[in-house]
């Protein structure tokens, strides 16, 4: 947690430090918000290193072996292709925090520019923005999202290939990036609303405080009392936001994938595991448990998390 | 106050506008043409005939540039006319007529349901910070944040047949009085709930804390009467502003809970019009959709002077 | 704080315990209310109950496809048709004959044919029923397959022409059909739904066009099948049929058919298991067998067959080692072990299947040879798997064409080393002329009519749609001409199934498609529902024999 002790300190060098010293303090006392952040942790040394680890390749298949329930050799059983469902979990686990970490921090910069400007600037750039985010979330999401990714994908994967032909770079033969890059990218293109009325609401809490009004007195430029003072302030109900969106990205790959819009076949995602499981889990309840156990455990792990970081990070609340 | 809403109504529509242009943009220039999905959807022995699906398309109007089609919609929308189906020539109206009450029931119960469910186990749970019975309640609340509902649909569903023989499979839509809506009703719910639960906590935590609570109990109030008269209304507040957010969750989960128990609402019906590229049944649902989130982000504006009365100026000034 | 916590725990208890209670309560007692209910309706006589798998928005019978088509012979009559054996039967047209070198046809009408109102059905009605259907905007996706050899067709469906100038009415029971080149199979193409017989009146307008919505109760309709649609509530999904009284064939079983839409199929199974219903309209899950036992999804193999084409126009598939390579490296035993181990379809080598001539077609199954794959793929003009662009399938839909895909893309990269493959459920944006982004789809031919030629003229000639938009513009003039010399030869003539053998075995040397199944015509029916036998119409051929019993 070095990280966060070596956060930039805001205004005053002792005053802040204590801050998050502080709020370390208050979440290592919070058990629920260690196990989240234990679980985290643990997944995301999973997602980097368990693809090496696995007893299994998360692609072969062995059809004398198909539907196996758990045991020794199959910790979590096999799928319809007599697939070690373990090592297509464990892969899984990647798709997911790439998915999450893509999407949260493709949101979390547009909607902290947006957010800070709107509220820092004020008018007309604040009406401009938010206009900008109501139009944004007044459309559902997912209707958003399907359409982009019907409309785009197909003109995308024509260019890596013409590319690909050219070049000879395997880059371009990734299908990973299209799905990643251009689904979970729209996904980020609309999730940034909520992180923009945020930073603005704390912008234009922290601008009207009397340090605020000194640093403008003493003439300070607008940039620096922005990314020196402004944001940094704005950042601890941010860290509990992004929190709160990680859980919410990994859920909502899932939910693209079960509908077939997400990653597809045969790349595994927890999504697409849970879709293929529900459709025999009366047979096969672990093709069912498996994937959907490490989404809900991964989902409750980063709501912990951001619970107690609120916690933490907002005393006023607390006890 | 008229006129104030007046005002965001008229802000709304070269909004939505905007975002109907951009869906229809993207839906025509690359998700394929509705007419020849018709056809290519079909499996194997099917007749693609060029000429014929021309022949159709230039009679459906579909061959003209982008722009005018547009222009067209739009002009026909201001009549009062959401145009037909292009897959299965039905007036979209009726289909929207007919789908729409079903979700806004589902919807309206939801909403009355997480109210009543999550505000007193929130209350609960704040009352007794960090003691078992709130870490059970806000654990549960977290676990059912954590399970999307197309997981617990199904589940549920299959879960009551085996544990209760007898029972009619829970499928369909017979209204708001039916028993079917049970199943439903629950898995939509749980988001919502777990949302409030943390959030009346959150608020009941905060408001213990201060001074006049403190003065109510030391006088010797009844716990209940404090929780009710002073505790109550401030927690109502932040649960208030949440209704926008809560209505998105809900109209999201409505599509995976509509598909798995079979009810003819919106949210099917926005998964079969984007599976066939079917335009006037997306921009019909497109507008609406951005309608419902605008009439209750306008609610919360309208409803939060009157809860927090501090808030009138801040709010407004927006 | 004792105080508090018994608050906490009453209301807790409250709202959990008791809700609960009150809500098991309240279903149980509607529940048994409802079985009661049911018990009653049930002694009226014998009802199909049927789970259709999605809310179809439009059940005009003219479609040519979807859904509802497979419901199509209940409520109409078609002018012969097939059993399931294969075998035609005299319907509405009771006669054909051909003359002048089987370019004109003339078809006598049964002097009994009636609609459900008493109506007698005339020569009018069957020209004005292909006219409609003919009709571009009716969007019938298979009339070309009935009636492309008519003569003015394409000036009708290109919309240049409202009707068909090769019909001919001498009398109110004759129909005289001109063709524009001769066929001597052209009775058998009548033989199916795709273009039923309505009351012409009826389904087309002044203007030539469909009428909207003719075919409901409320507009009047009258319909010529065994069974009338007495009854439909589209946003609902719901449909029932009574039997039509004065149906001109043998008498009805069944009291009444209900369709109601469900769409998903674990509801669905649990629904036919509980005996709630008793029949489905397509139901495809993977375990099926295990759930609905084998007799559920049994039923003959038809003359349509499922496959993985090669797009020839498409980088890498332009090469034709490629090609070879990579059907050499997928063992299709594994293919159909991985995708229908229970059955009920049954794995296939070549294209042709239930019609004369399949069996012993000559057709040499693609080998199983990893090692040559090999081989091919380094002597093609790629050198080697890590020059190939992304293989990307298509119509990956469903439990087990996922797995068939996923299984042949496992075997490129055991047998080959190709890792880069991408799948897509719908063939939608990918698919046609225009946008050929795509090296593989999966899809299936078939034909209506127990004939080799027919069947192979809409799956590998240069004509079909098949050649054109999956096969990437397919082009072998030996199996083209081979095609159309057999086109000419009657029925009977061994000639005619020869060569469309020869023409198979042309394409087999151009090695586009990864053969994987023939399908089996499910009945979809639990053991109680006898007499619901479909045919390769995808209809149940005799639905006045269905009985629930």
């Amino acid at each position: 947690m070095s990280t966060v002790q070596a956060q930039p300190a805001p205004l005053a060098e002792e005053a802040p430090v204590s801050l998050w010293r502080d709020a370390w303090y208050r979440l290592k006392r919070n058990r629920l918000a260690i196990f989240g952040l234990c679980v985290i942790v643990l997944l995301a040394f999973v997602a980097l290193f368990g693809p090496y680890l696995t007893p299994y390749d998360f692609l072969s298949q062995d059809l004398e072996a198909r539907n196996q329930a758990p045991s020794l050799a199959h910790l979590f059983g096999t799928d319809d292709l007599g697939r070690d469902v373990f090592s297509r979990v464990v892969y899984g686990t990647r798709t997911a925090f790439l998915v999450a970490v893509v999407v949260t921090a493709i949101a979390i910069v547009i909607g902290t520019v947006l957010g800070a400007v709107a509220g820092f600037f004020g008018n007309p750039f604040d009406r401009v923005i938010m206009w900008l985010t109501d139009v944004t979330m007044s459309v559902p999401n997912l209707l958003l999202v399907v359409v982009i990714n019907a409309s785009l994908k197909t003109p995308i994967a024509q260019w890596m290939e013409a590319r690909y032909l050219e070049t000879l770079n395997p880059f371009y033969r990734e299908t990973v990036w299209i799905d990643f890059l251009l689904v979970f990218g729209s996904m980020a293109l609309i999730s940034w609303p909520p992180y923009a009325r945020l930073v603005r609401a704390q912008v234009l809490s922290i601008r009207s405080r009397p340090y605020i009004t000194a640093a403008q007195a003493l003439g300070l430029s607008n940039r620096i009392i922005l990314t020196r003072y402004v944001i940094p302030n704005a950042l601890g109900p941010l860290i509990v936001a992004v929190s709160a969106g990680l859980g919410t990205a990994m859920v909502l790959e899932s939910a693209f994938s079960f509908l077939g819009v997400g990653v597809n076949p045969p790349t595994p995602s927890w999504g697409n595991m849970i879709s293929d499981g529900l459709r025999v889990w009366q047979h096969y309840p672990h093709l069912l448990a498996a994937p959907a156990a490490v989404l809900g455990l991964a989902s409750v792990a980063f709501s912990f998390l951001g619970d107690g970081l609120n916690d933490a990070l907002n005393p006023r609340g607390a006890k | 106050m008229l006129r104030y809403v007046a005002t965001r109504f008229a802000i709304w529509i070269p909004s939505v506008l905007l975002v109907m242009m951009a869906v229809y943009a993207l839906a025509f220039y690359g998700a394929g043409d509705p007419i020849k999905l018709i056809f290519l959807r079909a499996p194997g022995d099917v007749a693609y005939n060029p000429e014929r699906i021309e022949a159709i398309r230039e009679s459906a109007g579909l061959n003209r540039p982008f722009i005018e089609q547009f222009g067209y919609y739009v002009w026909n929308l201001i009549q009062g006319d959401f145009g037909n189906s292009l897959t299965s020539g039905r007036s979209v109206w009726a289909m929207v007529k007919a789908a729409a009450p079903v979700s806004f029931k589902l919807a309206l119960c939801a909403i009355v349901l997480t109210a009543l469910v999550a505000i007193p186990l929130g209350m609960i749970a704040a009352l007794n910070q960090n003691r078992r019975l709130d870490y059970i309640i806000l654990g549960s609340a977290l676990f059912l944040w954590a399970i999307p509902a197309y997981v617990a649909g199904p589940l549920l569903m299959v879960g009551l047949i085996v544990l209760l023989p007898g029972v009619n499979v829970p499928y369909g839509w017979g209204g708001v009085f039916d028993i079917r809506i049970l199943l439903p009703l629950i898995v939509l719910s749980f988001q919502p709930i777990a949302l409030i639960i943390r959030q009346t906590r959150a608020a009941v935590i905060e408001v213990l804390s201060e001074d006049f609570v403190r003065t109510a109990r030391a006088k010797g109030v009844p716990e209940i009467v404090v929780a009710l008269k002073h505790i109550l209304r401030p927690v109502l507040t932040p649960v208030v502003t949440q209704l926008g957010l809560i209505m998105i969750t809900i109209v999201n989960g409505a599509i995976f809970v509509e598909l798995v128990f079979g009810l003819p609402g919106l949210g099917r019906l926005t998964v079969k019009a984007l599976t066939n590229s079917d335009y006037p049944v997306i921009l019909a649902i497109t507008l609406i959709g951005s309608f419902l989130v605008m009439i209750s982000n306008l609610l919360v504006d309208i409803l939060y002077p009157l809860l927090d009365p501090r808030a009138t100026d801040a709010k407004r000034s927006r | 704080m004792t105080r508090r916590n018994d608050l906490g725990s009453a209301m807790t208890g409250m709202s959990r315990r008791e809700a609960l209670k009150l809500g098991l309560g309240a279903s149980v007692a509607l529940t048994i209310a409802g079985m009661n209910a049911r018990i009653v309706l049930a002694q009226e006589g014998q009802v199909l109950k049927v789970a259709n798998p999605a809310f179809n928005q439009d059940w005009s019978p003219l479609r040519g496809g979807g859904v509802p088509y497979r419901w199509n012979s209940v409520w109409w009559a078609s002018p012969m048709y097939f059993d399931s054996e294969g075998k035609i039967h005299p319907y509405v047209f009771t006669s054909w004959e051909s003359s002048e070198g089987d370019k004109v046809w003339t078809f006598k009408i049964d002097p009994k044919a009636a609609f459900s109102d008493g109506s007698k059905i005339t020569a009018e009605d069957v020209k004005g029923s292909w006219n409609v259907s003919a009709m571009p905007n009716t969007k019938n996706q298979r009339a070309d397959q009935v009636l492309s050899k008519v003569a003015g067709f394409a000036e009708v469906s290109g919309g240049s022409a409202k009707e068909l100038s090769g019909i001919a009415t001498p009398d109110e029971g004759t129909v005289v059909v001109t063709l524009s080149e001769a066929d001597p199979i052209f009775f058998m193409r009548l033989a199916n739904h795709i273009a039923p017989i309505t009351k012409a009146e009826q389904s087309r307008g002044e203007d030539g066009e469909e009428i909207a919505d003719w075919y409901t109760p409320d507009s009047g309709a009258v319909y010529s099948g065994p069974f009338k649609l007495t009854a439909i509530d589209i946003d609902a999904g719901t449909l029932t049929f009574e039997p039509n009284e004065n149906f001109f064939g043998p008498k009805p079983k069944l009291a009444r058919i209900e369709i109601s839409s469900i769409e998903d199929n674990v509801t669905a199974t649990s629904l036919l298991k509980s005996g709630e219903f008793n029949a489905h309209t397509e139901l495809v899950t993977s375990t099926i067998v295990q759930d609905l036992g084998p007799d559920f999804a049994s039923g003959p193999i038809i003359p349509t067959s499922q496959h993985f084409w090669f797009n020839t126009a498409r980088k890498p598939m332009d090469d034709p080692k490629v090609r070879e390579a990579l059907i050499r490296a997928v063992d299709r035993d594994g293919l159909m072990k991985a995708s229908f181990p229970d059955g009920p379809h049954k794995k296939t080598d070549q294209i042709l299947n239930s019609v004369p001539g399949a069996d012993n077609s000559g057709f040499e199954p693609y080998p199983y040879d990893p090692e040559g794959a090999k081989k091919l793929l380094a002597e093609s003009s790629y050198g080697g798997p890590e020059k190939l662009p992304k293989l990307l399938f298509v119509g990956v839909s469903g439990p087990a064409i996922e797995a068939a895909a996923q299984f042949i893309a496992e075997q490129w990269r055991q047998n080959l080393g190709i890792s880069a493959v991408d799948m897509k459920p719908q063939q939608d944006a990918y698919a046609g002329p225009d946008q050929n982004a795509v090296q593989i789809f999966r899809d299936d031919v078939g034909t209506r009519v127990p004939d080799a030629v027919s069947y192979l003229q809409g799956s590998i000639a240069s004509t079909s749609s098949n050649a054109q938009n999956k096969l990437g513009g397919y082009k072998n003039d030996k199996v083209d001409s081979l095609l159309k010399d057999a086109s000419t030869k009657a029925a009977d003539d061994p000639q005619r199934v020869a060569l469309a053998q020869e023409a198979q075995k042309a394409f087999r040397d151009d090695w586009a498609f990864i053969p994987w199944y023939a399908q089996a015509m499910s009945r979809w029916a639990t053991a109680e529902v006898k007499g619901i036998d479909k045919n390769l119409d995808w209809q149940v051929a005799k639905p006045w024999e269905i009985s629930v019993g």
